[in-house]
């Protein structure tokens, strides 16, 4: 592979940009630390906005230049602390690259080791878990490659760095408890990978949707929901609280010293990031009242680039936004199932919770209530798949809002159901449909006969196997299989069906696949699926539709 | 002067609907192995499903470059041409941002680059009506913003035979929710808002088949209609027999999708696209 030239750092920077544009909203709504006011993504995309505007359009024969005047530029648009972090970053590469013509793998090495020191060196008091975290990682990945083949070339480097930096992302929760307790990974940190990332798309030709299956990383799910969204007790714990200013300004004058301002300002603010040299100095701090630091800079020099924003004001909009566009869901399935084969059906068809329930094992109207509300929809549909769990269901209806019981009384019935779910449809749409989908199936179901009976005008001997149709006792036999052939048979099947096994806890694989050949072989075009249910009781379940 | 249509591979336009309403179509890349070929040009869907059939390793694609735009914009501009150019959506594909750049670095050319917020032949369907418009009208302005207005009366769904190719390519969207799944089922995706949303899940494929008719006949009257299939066409040529109620036979497009679209659908796939009257 070839060095990093000139006009590669232009490309890689501006499809870094590219990216940061696509994941501004993304990294805004990470945006919890140091304040939760959700600009970071706009902070860092404007800082590189106006880095690559100060570049000159006719490229670049020297990457060292390219970056300096990227640095440059970002230096005069930096926003927020995430921005200002970053135009220390340029900067650092920069200075650790200056004249250069192009990059080799050691010089990459420089260039970040300078970065990550001066992206250290200007926050007042630096914390881990943020994009500092990130770069050190990005740093210190380089350094060690190196040391281990110090032929590496620059664009691989660029490349296997970046997983590293994914990594230390990743592990931004475990560092920086508000990281944890919000359920997110950092923005700052979210936002430099974004732009090392698509920086390295355009180094090494990496595709799109390869990067965004690596960025997919911003949200620690939710453990009882598994989704992604943002802890509602972080939200309710960070409204109400005063969050004061953002305030940026650059003061200009001579013989400034960026050190003694950041010692100074950094004793009295919070989130002081201070850069630049003896002639302009970037001022970025969190005041509760802005006057003071301004009067401060007004002492030393003159001041422009001000701009100062109200945090507590976007803190508002920021914990509105999570609300609206992170609700729990709006619409979600709960069923009743027993069986380890069956609940993972339910499960992986698309329910928010299974009740382990069945035949003489009725659940509780308080485990139902119970698991609708950990589906946190706001609206659920219960499907009971059992005739006696439907009262309960009802009951369960009574207690709490919102829950809507498709009565559906068997398991083959909830499938049926649940399959007819569309999580985008209306919740009307969802029960009329589900509803109309349980009515289209026959249920078959194989169990044992518990006493000598006649029912149905079918003699049955204690011990022998049943088989009934949609409830109704239609055929008794010896074995499960002949029973459920029969049962089949009685039901009826064509060449334009499609029959589904469930086999039960007490079944044989071999014997129910002998079965499925037996009918696909008999009923020509008929689609047979063979599925394990595990569940206890009924040998098996089927369905005909 | 004249309106000139410009789209892309994604389009699944069939070539000699293309080069009849004189469509520049601009390929698609499929990388298969660690050779990239030109979608439709020097690789079409026969040779895509054998290779992907024989494994391993899923192929790629990607957008066509900027340059690949800029020559086409600038050979059709040089003649006083305006261009209109239709593209899929941009949340599935960056082709439309790659059309978009081109036209940014052309200065003051007449271009007009349009997110259909489809992909195959649905964005094909509104790629047809383009070219139609173009013929009528001596502003290509005016042929982008009638097209932009008809876009919400553009429909498709299609029956997959599995969301495994989907999923691995990055494009599941929003039919996520039907992955998955211990039974086997045939999903019905649709196409809208920039994105796949899921629709149907049918037991067998000769419901799924009967339920894209369905959904089709809903949405009556239509005044454009295709059907596309990845593999078999005996079927398409039976779904469009079947919609002779709504369009007569030789009004309805029968498309395939090429080796592009191929990757994330897969074999087996068809589907309907069509355009509210």
């Amino acid at each position: 592979m070839t060095a990093i030239t000139g006009d590669d750092i232009m490309g890689a920077f501006t499809t870094g940009a590219r990216y940061l544009e696509l994941y501004r909203e993304s990294i805004n709504a990470l945006n919890v630390f140091p304040v939760p006011d959700g600009d970071t993504g706009t902070n860092m995309l404007l800082t590189m906005r106006s880095a690559l505007e100060r570049c000159s359009q006719d490229g670049y024969t020297s990457a060292g230049e390219a970056i300096g005047d990227l640095a440059d530029g970002a230096f005069w648009g930096a926003r927020g602390n995430g921005g200002v972090i970053l135009s220390q970053f340029l900067k650092g590469f920069a200075d650790g690259s200056a004249s250069l013509d192009s990059y080799e793998g050691p010089d990459l090495g420089r260039a970040l080791a300078g970065a990550q020191t001066a992206a250290y060196s200007a926050v007042g008091q630096p914390v881990e878990g943020t994009m500092l975290t990130v770069i050190r990682s990005l740093a210190e990945h380089v350094q060690e490659r190196l040391q281990e083949t110090p032929g590496s070339d620059s664009r691989g480097l660029w490349q296997s760095a970046f997983a590293a930096g994914r990594d230390a992302l990743a592990r931004t929760p475990d560092m920086l408890p508000v990281l944890r307790e919000a359920g997110v990974v950092d923005a700052g940190g979210m936002g430099i990978l974004v732009i090392w990332g698509g920086a390295l798309c355009h180094l090494v030709g990496m595709e799109d949707e390869e990067l965004k299956a690596v960025l997919d990383i911003g949200y620690v799910p939710n453990v009882e929901t598994g989704r992604d969204e943002m802890d509602s007790a972080f939200l309710e714990a960070i409204e109400e609280v005063e969050w004061g200013y953002c305030t940026q300004f650059v003061i200009s004058g001579e013989g400034l010293s960026p050190d003694g301002i950041r010692q100074h300002l950094s004793e009295s603010y919070q989130s002081a990031v201070i850069i630049g040299n003896d002639r302009n100095v970037r001022v970025h701090l969190h005041a509760l009242d802005p006057g003071p630091p301004l009067s401060y800079g007004a002492s030393v020099g003159q001041l422009s680039h001000i701009e100062i924003q109200n945090m507590t004001e976007q803190n508002v909009d920021f914990v509105s936004g999570h609300r609206e566009t992170r609700p729990a869901s709006k619409l979600a399935v709960v069923a009743v199932a027993a069986g380890d084969g069956l609940a993972r059906l339910f499960r992986e068809t698309g329910c928010a919770a299974v009740v382990s329930g069945g035949q003489t094992m009725n659940p509780s109207v308080a485990e139902l209530v119970e698991a609708v509300e950990a589906a946190n929809a706001h609206e659920t549909i219960l499907l009971p798949n059992n005739k006696n769990i439907v009262i309960s269901a009802e009951q369960a209806r009574d207690r709490i809002p919102n829950l809507h019981v498709v009565p559906t009384t068997t398991v083959p019935q909830g499938v049926a159901a649940l399959l007819a779910f569309n999580p985008e449809g209306s919740l009307e749409s969802n029960l009329s449909s589900m509803e109309q989908a349980m009515g289209e199936v026959v249920t078959i179901e194989v169990t044992r006969a518990v006493r000598d009976s006649i029912i149905g005008g079918v003699d049955v001997e204690e011990g022998q196997m049943i088989g009934l149709v949609d409830g109704d006792l239609t055929i008794a036999s010896e074995s499960p299989e002949e029973t459920l052939r029969l049962s089949l048979e009685a039901a009826g099947i064509s060449s334009d069906m499609v029959v589904t096994l469930y086999l039960g806890e007490e079944g044989g694989q071999d014997d129910a696949e002998a079965l499925v050949s037996e009918l696909e072989a008999r009923v020509a075009g008929v689609q047979v699926d063979l599925v394990y249910g595990g569940q206890p009781h009924y040998h098996y379940l089927a369905s005909i539709e | 002067m004249a309106i000139k249509i410009v789209t892309d591979s994604v389009a699944d336009l069939p070539a000699e609907l293309a080069q009849q309403l004189d469509i520049t179509v601009v390929p698609c890349n499929v990388v298969l192995g660690d050779i990239s070929y030109k979608d439709g040009v020097d690789l079409g869907p026969d040779e895509l499903f054998r290779r992907m059939a024989a494994g391993p390793g899923l192929p790629t694609t990607s957008q066509p470059s900027v340059a690949d735009f800029q020559a086409v914009y600038q050979e059709l501009t040089a003649q006083g041409d305006s261009i209109v150019s239709i593209h899929p959506s941009a949340k599935l594909s960056g082709t439309f941002n790659s059309a978009q750049q081109a036209r940014n670095s052309l200065g003051d050319a007449d271009i007009h680059v349009i997110d259909s917020g489809m992909a195959s032949i649905v964005e094909g369907l509104v790629v047809l009506s383009a070219a139609q418009l173009a013929t009528e009208s001596d502003s290509a302005e005016e042929v982008a913003s009638q097209i932009q207005g008809d876009l919400s009366k553009t429909h498709g769904f299609f029956l997959l035979d599995t969301l495994e190719y989907l999923q691995k390519g990055g494009r599941i969207g929003k039919a996520q929710a039907f992955l998955g799944g211990v039974l086997s089922v045939k999903p019905i995706l649709g196409l809208h808002d920039g994105e796949v949303h899921p629709i149907e899940r049918p037991r067998s494929r000769q419901r799924g088949i009967r339920r894209l008719r369905e959904l089709a006949s809903q949405m009556a009257p239509v005044k454009q209609l295709a059907v596309i299939y990845s593999t078999e066409a005996q079927e398409a040529e039976d779904l469009k027999q079947g919609f002779s109620d709504l369009l007569s036979g030789d009004h309805i497009v029968t498309a395939r999708f090429g080796s592009a679209l191929g990757v994330y659908v897969g074999p087996n796939a068809i589907g309907v696209a069509l355009t509210q009257a």
